[in-house]
């Protein structure tokens, strides 16, 4: 077939693009960024769990990773809602100005 | 060096690439379609590490419907772009640089340690153990039937709350 990717490469890609997306939730203010963001981190999460368990040759990994696609797709469906609700009372998402909760 | 392995770090340097387009950019438009081509990257990689089921959800359910809505709510707010009106602390700059840096270390010294405790026969993804989709949903619909139906009903809970939190409140 096409030949063995080493796992190592795998793992750096995920570690690489989970960097990334946590970068962008520390340092954007726009919500829909940090929300985009976060997406990013759970799928370098998706692509760790889908090279070890091809490596170990199971199939839990992309089971899990099944579970995890369904629960992300509620989880953008409430998260954009709550960005919805959150313009019309305050009309920003930049979360610098949302301190309804800041002591 | 296998042609596998040049055609998953080449997939896996565009995912990279995009996604720091995505984090780089100032405009939340152009930020969803960056992360579309990411996505679509990731997907290539997926079929590379052997879960070609995983890359047609990820095509359809993420590159296909949540970031359409995420498309679809940016246009229907009207997002800008970001101002630099003088909300934003230099501080909050340094310490989230400092922390991010900081972060990617561990993560990636961790990732590079984790090798040591597999079997040797698990260190890369191997060209004979083939691809069958068929196991996955006899898994899914056996050991795992009762998750399966979990997700149906956490999906009909996120529905109802989506539409309780973004319906109008109605004057009394």
């Amino acid at each position: 077939m096409i030949g063995t990717i080493p796992l190592s490469d795998v793992l750096l890609a995920s570690g690489a693009l989970f960097s990334i997306g946590i970068a962008g939730a520390l340092l954007r203010r726009n919500a829909i960024q940090i929300f985009l963001s976060i997406e990013l981190m759970m799928n370098a999460a998706n692509l760790a769990l889908l090279g070890y368990g091809a490596a170990l040759g199971t199939h839990q990994g992309q089971i899990i990773v099944f579970f995890v696609i369904a629960i992300a797709a509620a989880e953008a469906s409430v998260g954009l809602a709550i960005f919805v609700a959150l313009f019309r009372h305050t009309e920003t998402i930049d979360v610098n100005k949302i301190n309804l909760l800041k002591w | 060096m296998s042609a596998g392995r040049l055609a998953f770090d080449a997939f896996a340097l565009v995912a990279v690439v995009f996604a720091g387009l995505m984090v780089a950019g100032k405009d939340p438009i152009k930020s969803v379609l960056a992360l579309v081509v990411s996505f679509f990257a990731l997907a290539a990689t997926y079929v590379m590490v052997l879960s070609p089921f995983i890359a047609g959800l990820q095509v359809i359910v993420y590159a296909g419907a949540i970031l359409v809505l995420f498309l679809f709510v940016i246009m229907l707010l009207n997002v800008g772009r970001e101002k630099p009106d003088g909300s934003r602390r230099p501080i909050q700059t340094v310490l989230g640089s400092l922390s991010v840096v900081v972060f990617a270390t561990l993560l990636l010294g961790m990732l590079r340690g984790s090798g040591a405790r597999l079997p040797p026969q698990a260190e890369a993804v191997g060209p004979e153990q083939l691809p069958d989709p068929a196991a996955i949903a006899r898994l899914l619909f056996s050991d795992y039937l009762l998750h399966f139906e979990a997700v149906s009903v956490l999906l009909l809970a996120a529905l109802v709350g989506a539409f309780v939190l973004a319906r109008r409140e109605e004057a009394p």
